[in-house]
């Protein structure tokens, strides 16, 4: 998938000026946390669950080559084969070769961000397959040719006039209509014929259990079902963090997950799948094939302050707790991965060189830390891309601080260490303020600093600091 | 509810480099409501910034270089109080972080760190003390500053010091605990962002009918006051140092 986390302001500022983003960002995020909220309830002891959760996402991240090679040897012992793609090429290539061997003109797909990352839709598209998403949002979503707004939502945000339209215009649709589920029935059609004689199709994971070699999807449309049944060749496609050790802590993870995506105790659909279909039985793929992609978190995993990110269970509830994702939605995150999630995630995968603005578009407010059910710590992890960045950590690809930038707190850090530097520094910034000053305020200062007198005032600097009147009175009272 | 004498503690002043320059009403109210308390406020008057700014931009060595000033400043104290969230909050929680290379240091951060409290942290958990004796006929809103609420788990403590003033009333504020915006430098290098969520708070204290806006943080304070000052003059943000020691004042001249 390209990369476009380099525009993140000018996309922000385009969707904040979006009317209909900003109707759906006033409900989607509000009611999805309510959701949440109101299902944690059901949990006898909430914090307790929710710490276990953390626990076993902890357990993952520390024991994850074992238990990837754990489930490779029973997923192998049930009959599946195993790809480990290194880097997205390898895995569309395994998956287009596969597809092409098959003998299939398209595929059908269940929604994953992880085929998002791959890009694959776009690979199979150049080897001439076509790829059908049949998660509803999805497919709007790739009719219209944009990225998820929402991991859960993919399409929330697309008027029901948009939909018509292009339903009408891609043969969906025959007779146009606005209502909503005469519009579903158009799509689930289209989909169903598509799902008839399928040669190929191809979903995520959300949870692979090393003990039992166990592949978990959750849904709630009956797509991945049908994708993971219908076809004569199964490709589930899994970035390697989502191995857990096993089916009880997947059990407990499901809770959670499912819980913190929709506010659900269970998804409408909970798919375990251990393997093709065996002689006797009467459904499911002659083949089932487990590409697990590394794509750069060998490498994240080594480092440890970056392996905490691979904790990650694709929730989305950190996206509906964010005030900043409340304001601009997904799309300025320019990738699969948006909200916090892929504000951790992102600059791991791409490095810096693109994602300096998105591990600063951040208050550090700590909501996704809070909220968070697999225990990342968002706000250190930003705080750690930030200084890599500065530091210009060549792993990460850091850029490295501006020159006035580095000036600035560098001359400041100094200036703090003496007590005679930093009363002179006082005076001195005072001054410079106060140069500006427009009775007892100050309504813009320089070029650097536009952006806080966009929409702010400053108060002048008093003509004595706490530290100077704390001095006048205690000079008084020591005369007294 | 004063202590009495004989329990007079000395109680360090971690003064905020915003607060010593730009808004020192907020310290010297702080030192009032030390003294109100009965204990003797002390000022280092050596401390200079914690060094937030530069930790939260990336700038680590520049923090580290504060931090150890800031350390050496205050590390024989028994009790230090400052009415900033984030500030305390980076020096409790961030301090151990930024010398994860450096263990002589994080020993002396870590030993620190249980001495350091927010304001009303330090008025109602240290102390015990829930009212301060003031008085005010105001509906006061209460803005929940993320650092204070999130990062330090600090909620009931400032919303009940507010309560027990005579005459005051906290109103529901719609988004109380959603962020400002502010973000240190955030607010200058995402300004529509930034500019967008402070709307969003402001326009939710004037629907909360609300006479007053009071938050435990200097940051949000900047933020929301410079907005408030920009578009809607006529209304007041404070920090709730100033609230408390304004109420103790009015209290004592009926």
């Amino acid at each position: 998938m390209k990369l476009t986390t380099r525009q993140f302001k000018q996309t922000a500022r385009a969707e904040l000026n979006d009317a209909r983003t900003q109707k759906f960002l006033q409900i989607l995020p509000q009611r999805l946390s309510a959701l949440r909220q109101a299902a944690y309830q059901s949990f006898t002891d909430a914090d307790a669950t929710h710490r276990f959760g953390h626990a076993i996402r902890e357990e993952v991240i520390q024991r994850l080559p074992e238990l990837l090679e754990d489930f490779e040897k029973n997923a192998l012992a049930n009959g599946a084969q195993i790809f480990w793609a290194r880097d997205s090429a390898a895995a569309n290539h395994y998956i287009a070769s596969l597809a092409k061997a098959k003998g299939a003109r398209y595929v059908t797909k269940g929604k994953s961000m992880v085929t998002e990352e791959l890009g694959l839709n776009e690979a199979l598209a150049l080897e001439g397959i076509e790829a059908w998403e049949t998660d509803l949002g999805e497919f709007i979503a790739q009719l219209l040719g944009k990225p998820p707004f929402h991991i859960v939502g993919p399409a929330i945000n697309i008027a029901v006039e948009q939909i018509r339209d292009i339903f009408l215009q891609k043969g969906v649709l025959r007779e146009p209509t606005l209502d909503p589920v005469a519009l579903g029935k158009a799509a689930r059609q289209f989909l169903r014929s598509k799902f008839r004689d399928l040669q190929m199709g191809i979903t995520g994971v959300n949870m692979a259990v090393a003990a039992t070699g166990t592949v978990i999807n959750v849904e709630n449309e009956g797509n991945i079902r049908l994708n993971k049944s219908s076809p004569r060749t199964l490709v589930c496609v899994m970035s390697l963090e989502k191995v857990v050790p096993t089916l009880t802590d997947a059990l407990h993870m499901l809770r959670v997950l499912c819980r913190s995506a929709t506010g659900q105790k269970a998804g409408a659909y909970l798919s375990f799948d251990s393997g093709p279909r065996r002689p006797g039985e009467i459904d499911g793929p002659e083949e089932l094939h487990i590409v697990i992609l590394d794509n750069g978190r060998s490498a994240m995993y080594a480092d440890p302050h970056t392996r905490e990110a691979l904790r990650c269970i694709r929730c989305g509830a950190c996206l509906n707790t964010c005030p900043v994702y409340g304001q601009v939605g997904g799309y300025p995150y320019g990738w699969a991965y948006s909200g916090p999630m892929g504000q951790v995630l992102t600059p791991a995968l791409q490095g810096l060189t693109d994602t300096g603005d998105l591990v600063r578009a951040c208050t550090l407010c700590h909501r996704c830390k809070i909220i968070c059910p697999a225990g990342i710590d968002h706000p250190s992890l930003l705080l750690y891309y930030r200084h890599q960045d500065v530091q210009k950590n060549p792993r990460l690809g850091g850029r490295g601080a501006a020159l006035g930038e580095w000036l600035g707190h560098t001359l400041f850090s100094l200036a703090g260490t003496r007590y005679g530097y930093w009363r002179l520094f006082t005076k001195l910034a005072r001054l410079a303020a106060n140069r500006q000053r427009r009775g007892d305020w100050i309504h813009g200062i320089s070029a650097y600093t536009q952006g806080w007198f966009q929409s702010r005032d400053l108060p002048a600097l008093p003509e004595k600091s706490f530290h100077e009147r704390w001095e006048e009175s205690k000079k008084a009272e020591d005369k007294r | 509810m004063k202590l009495n004498h004989s329990q007079k503690k000395k109680v360090s002043l971690f003064i905020p480099c915003t607060v010593d320059l730009v808004l020192p009403a907020i310290g010297e109210s702080t030192a009032a409501l030390v003294r109100h308390l009965g204990c003797t406020p002390v000022y280092h008057r050596e401390q200079t910034c914690c060094g937030l700014m530069a930790f939260n931009s990336g700038f680590r060595q520049q923090a580290r270089r504060l931090a150890r000033h800031f350390i050496e400043v205050f590390e024989n104290d028994e009790v230090i109080v400052s009415p900033s969230g984030s500030c305390v909050a980076m020096v409790k929680q961030r301090y151990p972080e930024l010398f994860e290379d450096q263990p002589d240091w994080q020993r002396r951060a870590l030993a620190l760190a249980p001495r350091v409290f927010e304001l009303s942290q330090f008025i109602v958990d240290h102390l015990g003390i829930r009212d301060l004796g003031g008085a005010c006929n105001a509906k006061v809103a209460f803005h929940e500053s993320c650092s204070t609420l999130n990062a330090l788990g600090i909620g009931p403590q400032p919303k009940a010091l507010i309560s027990a003033v005579r005459g005051a009333s906290l109103v529901y504020f719609k988004g109380a605990d959603v962020c400002c915006g502010f973000g240190g430098t955030f607010s200058n290098a995402f300004p529509d962002i930034s500019t967008a969520l402070v709307t969003q708070k402001v326009n939710a204290y004037i629907e909360s009918q609300a006479d007053l806006l009071v938050m435990c943080d200097p940051g949000c304070l900047l933020n929301i006051q410079g907005f408030l000052h920009r578009r809607h003059p006529e209304r007041r943000a404070l920090h709730l140092a100033e609230f408390l020691a304004e109420s103790i004042r009015e209290e004592s001249k009926t």
